[in-house]
């Protein structure tokens, strides 16, 4: 009994730490190593030698131009001290689009609040100017470097207002009157042609990019790109491994022998034991950040190894396999990823103690293809589909031209009067339910009057909703998905379905 | 954890999955949650009464209430507990904000985010949602934001795509969830019917049997399931009729274990009272009002007002003769209606006796025009000049009358009235009218006075 309460307790550690591992671990940066390596002596010559550098990271969405950079600056962390010699300066896009706004945050970020004060600059190159003397100012006369990292780079090129952020920035670099190194990240391929001439010109269009499919330098020579599959998997087996120098403390005290141990009780876990195990940790500071201490997760050193065969054999297992290449073939997003592996993490409980193999299949079903649309219509009333499926024939028949309430309720109250079994429903009921659609956004306005029927009206804007045009909004695929399984669907409307035209 | 389950019913699979994902008090919340479902499946109560249980830290913003995004960032303040001044006109100030509610707490404290109706943050700047969507990034805190939307995720466009977030899906209840949700509330019911009526404690028994209440449901939701499966509109509509379903049985009339009796009596009912669907028109209040009360008087009067607006809207004829338009403002009315829905071209041959060579092509017409879907009635209406108007006024109105002052007031009526949408020109020459009555009301209309309204229509030719 208290072994079992014992597993309880321990199950109930794991699913932290895995948590924690995956939504707060932002510095395991795996792959990629020339790109990295690019930024990590971009970033140390700034620091160290005082040069100045501005490049650009691109790469899509989740491929880790974030968890790059953080990665990098992790690894200096440990190499140079950076808190004392250089300021890290990180701006958002999303948060900081605004020069005033980006301003006040840079100020913050420097912490000159007080030296700023309530003086008022002219402009925003004096008011930087301003505060990067102020750096200059200390007692040896010697500038800090800086380090900006501004995300989401292509929010800070706004189109029709100057971009006086970004120009001053890199005329700062460019000059080098102080040693700065300014960093974008983005997603778009196209960021240059946002960038003004002048901004353009100073600006030392270094790219850095991130594609998932590069080929990888592997000890010095070229070495094939590996597929997304292989890479998902090791993730996999990354992020829901348990690091064994966590486990407990009592029999050994060095992590040398600790992990001697684990070697003679499990010897499956022998290899990750000795080559990965720091991966599968989480940097101290991440939990140092998070209010965590480490000494809570106090396992069995036996139980994490028994966790650690398990992990493995599910990433084995052909199902599993099946599924991960089915998520690389509709996604390619580490993000995504990570949140599919929070979902079966969080589904662990001490009455499910392992991870099977359909939670991992079902998880990707539910990402990868999620229907929300075909449920969606599918828990339609049997008014409101009929009414989906009377615009969807109109539509046919009428190449696709929009329609409006008149015309499906025309549709409709043939369809109702053909088959004497319908419930004939009062008009407000129906048109209620038309507009249940519409909020829906199953069907929506046309908005342009391109169509042929109110070329010649001046008042198209102001009709009456019942004349008001719609088009339908949903894939007619979908739609014969949602009306092939549509529970307990009275049989003359899956045949009205079928037989097109009344 | 069972009061939970009890409080939400039907919804097991999604508490599951939501309290799952939020996991214990210490651990790491996820990036964001997307619920999607219909109107009416319990979206909202889950969250909430998930949370509550969970006890987090959490702020629920309703974006119809919040509609601007600096009023929505210091009503997350406020409620996420900011003592500090909670002026805040930018995401850099929410983000500061709670960076210092988050360093201020010991622990690492979860932090829940909830946007109710979240369809409308696309009303605002995208960077509001994209930004929302990875608040946790931004602020370096336990927080995890929850969009609430009865749209699906696809209607949902980023120009330059976001941080996804979790999504999971609420479908609707089904026939037999209905049923369990509302037999939940079967006390409510006999309460409502109890307040309406005095009952003897002889029938009161009867009445509160759930036999009887679970018999009224199948045979209410066997006409109500097929239009409509919004579990609020269902609630109430079944507490209006379950009223009427009772009221035979405290008349003595039926006996409460005669069900086929009681299904004939109640299956009418059903099927009009079908038509209040949507509507929200109170049905009648008690018929009998209790006596001795000194407000009586004034509640029978206001069932009286009530019953007649109820008549008057639900069929359009009452609705039209309503009104009480005079005998020359419907005459222009259904003038308005024909200039509307006849095409300008074919008024020679409606309104003229002697239209000559016109009526030969008339076959050719008649078989190349005519797709159900193209006529004109179904296009909605056309504007049309005050010339037109009166030419087909005096066209189909026998007597012969003088323009005079009178008449053309009529018209301007009938603007104000809104069944003739008319422009603001001055200039009675250049100004449009348009009519904005449907086919039934002009019928009903037509009727009073003896007019046949189709045979002028050039869609019914």
């Amino acid at each position: 009994m208290p072994e079992m309460i014992g597993d309880n307790v321990q199950i109930k550690l794991i699913r932290k730490y895995l948590k924690l591992k995956i939504v707060e671990n932002n510095v395991l940066f795996r792959n990629h190593n020339q790109e990295k390596c690019h930024v990590y002596d971009i970033i140390k010559r700034t620091i160290l030698q005082g040069e100045s550098h501005s490049a650009l990271v691109i790469g899509p969405r989740g491929s880790g131009k974030t968890t790059l950079i953080n990665s990098v600056l992790y690894e200096l962390s440990k190499e140079v001290d950076i808190a004392s010699d250089a300021i890290v300066i990180k701006l958002n896009g999303l948060v900081h689009h605004d020069d005033k706004i980006a301003l006040k945050s840079i100020t913050a970020q420097m912490q000159l609040e007080n030296a700023v004060g309530d003086r008022v600059f002219g402009t925003f190159a004096e008011n930087l100017s301003f505060l990067l003397s102020c750096l200059q100012s200390g007692a040896d006369r010697r500038c800090k470097s800086m380090v900006f990292v501004l995300e989401e780079f292509d929010m800070f090129c706004h189109s029709g207002r100057t971009q006086t952020l970004l120009y001053n920035l890199f005329d700062i670099t460019h000059t080098k009157q102080a040693p700065m190194c300014v960093l974008g990240t983005t997603n778009r391929l196209d960021v240059m042609e946002l960038l003004e001439k002048r901004v353009k010109s100073r600006f030392s269009h270094r790219h850095i990019f991130l594609f998932s499919n590069q080929d990888v330098e592997v000890d010095g020579r070229e070495a094939p790109a590996r597929s997304p599959l292989e890479l998902y998997k090791e993730l996999l087996v990354i992020l829901l491994s348990m690091p064994a120098c966590i486990g407990r403390r009592d029999v050994e005290e060095t992590p040398r022998r600790r992990k001697a141990k684990g070697k003679t009780s499990v010897n499956i876990d022998e290899l990750i034991q000795t080559d990965d195990s720091s991966n599968y940790t989480i940097p101290i500071e991440d939990l140092e950040r998070c209010k965590v201490d480490i000494k809570q997760f106090r396992l069995d050193s036996a139980f994490i190894a028994d966790w650690n065969t398990h992990i493995q054999a599910l990433a084995a297992t052909d199902s599993v396999v099946d599924s991960i290449e089915k998520f690389c073939y509709y996604i390619n997003n580490e993000q995504i990823f990570r949140d599919i592996l929070f979902q079966i993490v969080s589904h662990l409980s001490p009455n499910k103690p392992y991870i099977d193999a359909t939670d991992v299949t079902a998880t990707i079903d539910k990402t990868v293809a999620p229907e929300h649309r075909v449920k969606l219509l599918q828990s339609l009333s049997i008014l409101e589909l009929s009414l989906v499926i009377a615009m969807k024939h109109g539509m046919e028949i009428f190449d696709g031209q929009p329609m409006n309430f008149e015309m499906v309720l025309h549709r409709y109250t043939k369809f109702a009067n053909a088959n004497s079994s319908t419930q004939t429903v009062p008009r407000p009921v129906i048109l209620k339910a038309f507009e249940h659609l519409q909020a829906l956004e199953i069907i929506l306005p046309v908005r342009n009057s391109d169509s042929i029927y109110n070329a010649s009206d001046t008042t198209a804007s102001r009709v009456q909703k019942e004349y008001k045009l719609y088009t339908l909004a949903v894939p007619i695929e979908d739609i014969n998905e949602a009306v092939k399984n549509f529970k307990a669907l009275p049989t003359e409307i899956s045949h009205w379905y079928n037989n097109s035209v009344v | 954890m069972e009061e939970l389950y009890k409080k939400v019913p039907c919804r097991e699979s999604q508490l599951n999955d939501l309290l799952n994902l939020l996991g214990d008090y210490d651990e790491p919340l996820p990036y964001s949650l997307f619920l999607s479902g219909s109107m009416a499946t319990g979206k909202s109560l889950c969250i909430e009464s998930v949370l509550k249980y969970l006890g987090y830290k959490h702020v629920i913003v309703d974006c119809i209430e919040c509609y601007s995004p600096k009023l929505m960032y210091e009503s997350i303040l406020t409620e996420l507990g900011s003592d500090l001044e909670i002026k805040s006109d930018t995401m850099l100030d929410l983000t500061n904000a709670l960076n210092r509610i988050g360093n201020s707490a010991v622990r690492y404290e979860p932090m829940v985010v909830v946007f109710d109706r979240a369809e409308r943050l696309r009303t605002m700047d995208q960077s509001v949602m994209c930004a929302f969507l990875r608040l946790r990034e931004l602020c370096n805190l336990n927080i995890c934001t929850i969009f609430i939307t009865h749209l699906v995720y696809d209607n949902f466009y980023f120009k330059m795509g976001v941080r996804e977030p979790i999504k999971i899906f609420f479908p609707n209840y089904n026939k037999d969830e209905l049923f369990k949700i509302i037999f939940l509330h079967h006390k409510s019911f006999v309460r409502h019917v109890q307040s309406n009526h005095d009952i003897d404690i002889e029938i009161k028994e009867e009445l509160e049997k759930p036999e009887l209440f679970a018999n009224f449901l199948n045979a209410f939701l066997s006409v109500f399931y097929r239009p409509c499966r919004d579990l609020i509109e269902l609630q109430n509509m079944a507490r209006v009729n379950f009223v009427k379903y009772c009221e035979p049985i405290i008349k003595c009339e039926i006996q409460a274990q005669d069900l086929s009796k009681l299904w004939r009596h109640i299956s009418p009912i059903l099927k009009t009272s079908l038509e209040l669907l949507y509507l929200r028109i109170s049905a009648s209040k008690s018929s009998n009002p209790s006596p001795g009360k000194e407000n009586a008087e004034h509640e029978s009067q206001c069932y009286n007002f009530e019953h007649t607006l109820k008549d008057e809207l639900t069929s359009t004829k009452t609705f039209a003769q309503s009104f009480e338009l005079p005998y020359y403002a419907k005459f222009l009315l259904i003038a308005a209606y024909l200039a509307s829905y006849n095409p300008p071209k074919e008024d020679k041959r409606l309104f003229m006796k002697n239209h000559g060579k016109q009526r030969k092509r008339l076959q050719q017409v008649k078989a190349k025009a005519k797709i159900s879907e193209k006529l004109n009635t179904q296009l909605g209406p056309k504007v049309f000049t005050l010339d037109r108007l009166l030419a087909i006024f005096y066209a189909i109105l026998e007597e012969k009358i003088g323009l005079t002052s009178n008449l053309l007031a009529q018209i301007a009526t009938l603007v104000e009235l809104k069944l003739i949408a008319g422009s603001k020109e001055i200039d009675l020459d250049v100004s449009k009218y348009k009519c904005i009555v449907g086919y039934d009301f002009i019928s009903a209309v037509a009727q009073t006075v003896g007019f046949n309204v189709r045979k002028y229509l050039y869609d019914f030719i």
